[in-house]
């Protein structure tokens, strides 16, 4: 590993040298899941805009950024932290997506029925989410920094606040949760990228 | 947003949208307390609308500080600026629209009605959903393939488009008693379709009928009464020219899966027949039906398919009168007819899927003779090949002489060539050889047409007995092809 600020430990020291070959091919592995489905939110979010008709698909639409309970954008400080904690932050919203991409699936099943690829792809978001995120965690864990504390669960159906929600305010929200699952990915790849052997601070 | 249809203007009542799962904190159209920030209500959230109708709707802007001005504010519909002029301010903080005469929805989730600041930023939005109640769908029918399961299609109303999302629900139950039960199983064979797959009745009559709702209404279809064993009906066959809607006869319900397992093959060396063997489709080896059967065929580069109507209760047929080698394509389907008895034919299956074969070339040519019809560089013997192919074939069928063939001629015109050239060893001056060759092919064809009629007549006047030259000597007596 490099001398970058918050560095692991020097592999050279650790007793189990023979494991690197194999971690390192993990990191790769996720590196490369982290790298498709970001490319796999892009189109989510493609087709999502496509279906919810103009002003959403239009360059110069600029809905307001509404907070989403539980779970946030990555900050601007986010490149500044060290890698193992930017990736336990990646992973909690990885953790954090999967009910949020459901809520919103469901939502679409009563506006869109008949667009059957677009509940797929928010289906599989929500699974590919938590797979990469479990997929990080596990990383951490090998890395030796893996967060030892109680695991924070994500907000529970019944404890965030409820409103019914007109169908507009529906769409932009959806359009939200889109965008923070292509930023959150983007974001696991980069900093799993700077994991791998040639990887930048 | 496409044109749509005029109607009176109205306003049905809005299912209310249902509740969120409770993750999702949404602001949009609340105020934000000390956010210093602007929001907005439009009012009315999701109208439902008929195509053709007027909608009167207003912004009201809230913010903090107070006193936030309708100054400035302006509509956009599906991303495109309303013009002022159908805009007004109705007070302070009010901006209200109207619209008239609104067209069917662009999307199904609703068109896009959104109130902006005067910098253009989002303040609220509400969704238009402007379209036409369902009408009666129609042209139910209904068919099975082994009377366990059903399967049902539907026509959308007469005018299809709703511009809203219309729910279609096919609905059955046994004619005298019990409930109404709803098909689950959708968009089978194409969108309006449904299949009830078990639980099914015999000799009991079912009523079916398809219900329709969307934001605007609902409607209903006819009721289809039929009984699943009701394999003949009364009523009109559809015309020829609509072949494909034999399967849509109200009352004709028993079809079957193509016959399985088709092969085509040769009869012997016949030139002119092939074999076609199938297998009894499976589902109706379980009831008391009969089958008739239906071949069709064609040649491989043609689309003009030739059937064979009267193949009754059998697995196979012979093809005749084709031509020798050629490629056929083969089809069969079956129909099951008499179900316990009776008479009446149910619905056509589908044709099996193509099966090819190829009837046995009439001549075939030697290891040297090369292409069977001559090529460019002889033109003299292309007219006698084709004449003596079409004798040979002729000697074939009437005279009895089976090995006749376009190898015997070759191996006959060699043994010409051989004679020839020892007769005019004296003769030959230096001239080409080739050339040589080629005219004394050309003798030898001609000389050949003289034989083949002298064999021809030895045949004619002595029978079968008689010695023709050698090579073309009858090895047996050739069959006649059976009719």
């Amino acid at each position: 590993m490099s001398r970058r600020e918050g560095s692991l430990e020097d592999p050279q020291a650790d007793s189990s040298v023979s494991l690197l070959p194999h971690l390192e091919a993990k990191i790769r592995q996720t590196h490369s899941l982290a790298h498709l489905l970001t490319k796999y939110a892009e189109q989510l979010l493609q087709e999502y805009v496509q279906l919810q008709g103009d002003p959403f698909g239009l360059p110069s639409f600029s809905p307001p950024r509404l907070p989403v309970a539980g779970l946030s954008a990555p900050a601007p400080s986010h490149a500044g932290l060290p890698v193992h904690e930017r990736l336990r932050l990646d992973a909690a919203a990885l953790a954090a997506l999967p009910p949020l991409l459901d809520a919103v699936c469901r939502r679409q099943a009563e506006l869109n029925p008949r667009a059957p690829r677009l509940l797929r792809r928010l289906e599989d978001a929500a699974r590919q989410a938590r797979a990469l995120g479990a997929a990080v965690e596990a990383l951490l864990a090998a890395l030796g920094a893996a967060n030892r504390g109680p695991r924070a669960e994500p907000p529970a159906a019944a404890a965030s606040a409820a409103s019914a929600t007109g169908v507009f305010p529906a769409k932009v929200l959806g359009l939200r949760v889109c965008g923070l699952y292509r930023e959150w990915l983007s974001r696991t790849e980069g900093d799993l990228g700077q994991l791998l052997p040639g990887g930048s601070a | 947003m496409p044109a749509g249809r005029r109607g009176p203007a109205a306003q049905s009542a809005r299912q209310p949208p249902p509740l969120l799962p409770l993750l999702l904190l949404c602001v949009l159209g609340a105020p934000r307390a000390g956010s210093g920030a602007h929001t907005a209500v439009i009012s009315p959230q999701d109208p439902t609308l008929l195509i053709g109708s007027s909608l009167l709707a207003t912004c009201s802007v809230h913010g903090d500080p107070p006193g936030a001005t309708a100054e400035g504010l302006y509509w956009t519909l599906n991303g495109r600026r309303l013009p002022p002029e159908l805009s007004r301010v109705l007070n302070a903080s009010t901006l209200a629209l109207a619209l008239a005469n609104l067209n069917g929805s662009r999307q199904q989730s609703g068109d896009n009605l959104v109130c902006h600041a005067r910098d253009g930023s989002i303040l609220a939005g509400s969704c238009l959903y402007v379209g036409l109640p369902p009408e009666k769908p129609v042209n139910i029918s209904c068919w099975s393939k082994n009377m366990k399961d059903l399967t049902c299609r539907w026509t959308p109303g007469a005018h299809g488009e709703t511009f809203l999302h219309t729910n279609y629900s096919l609905k059955y139950k046994l004619r005298w008693y019990g409930q109404d039960n709803t098909c689950e199983e959708y968009h089978t064979v194409g969108p309006h379709s449904c299949h009830i797959p078990k639980d099914l009745a015999l000799f009991t009559p079912y009523e079916i009928w398809v219900e329709a709702t969307n934001r605007l209404g609902s409607a209903r279809s006819d009721v289809l009464t039929l009984d699943i064993l009701d394999v003949g009906s009364r009523l009109p066959l559809p015309s020829p020219a609509t072949p494909g809607l034999s399967l849509l006869v109200r009352g004709k319900v028993v079809t079957t899966d193509p016959p399985p397992d088709v092969h085509v093959s040769r009869v012997g060396g016949l030139e002119d027949q092939l074999s076609v063997r199938w297998v009894s489709p499976p589902a109706l080896k379980d009831f008391l039906f009969q089958a008739k059967y239906q071949i069709r065929y064609r040649v491989e580069d043609s689309v003009d398919w030739k059937v064979v109507d009267d193949v009754s209760n059998q697995t196979s047929c012979r093809l005749a009168g084709l031509k020798p080698g050629t490629v056929y394509f083969v089809q069969v389907r079956c129909n099951p007819f008499g179900i316990y008895g009776s008479k009446k034919a149910g619905i056509w299956s589908e044709w099996s899927h193509p099966t090819a074969a190829s009837t046995p070339r009439s001549e075939r040519p030697g290891p040297g003779g090369g292409a069977c019809e001559p090529r460019g560089g002889e033109p003299s013997s292309g007219p006698v090949r084709r004449e003596l192919k079409q004798f040979l074939g002729w000697l074939k069928k009437h005279a009895y002489c089976s090995n006749l063939s376009f190898r015997l001629y070759d191996q006959w015109r060699a043994w010409m060539q051989k004679s020839h050239k020892t007769r005019n060893q004296h003769r030959t001056r230096g001239s080409c050889p080739r050339a040589d060759g080629a005219r004394r092919e050309g003798k030898a064809s001609t000389q050949f047409v003289k034989v083949s009629t002298q064999t021809s007549a030895q045949l004619s006047s002595h029978g079968p007995d008689s010695r023709p030259p050698a090579g073309l000597q009858p090895q047996g007596r050739h069959q006649p092809p059976t009719s």
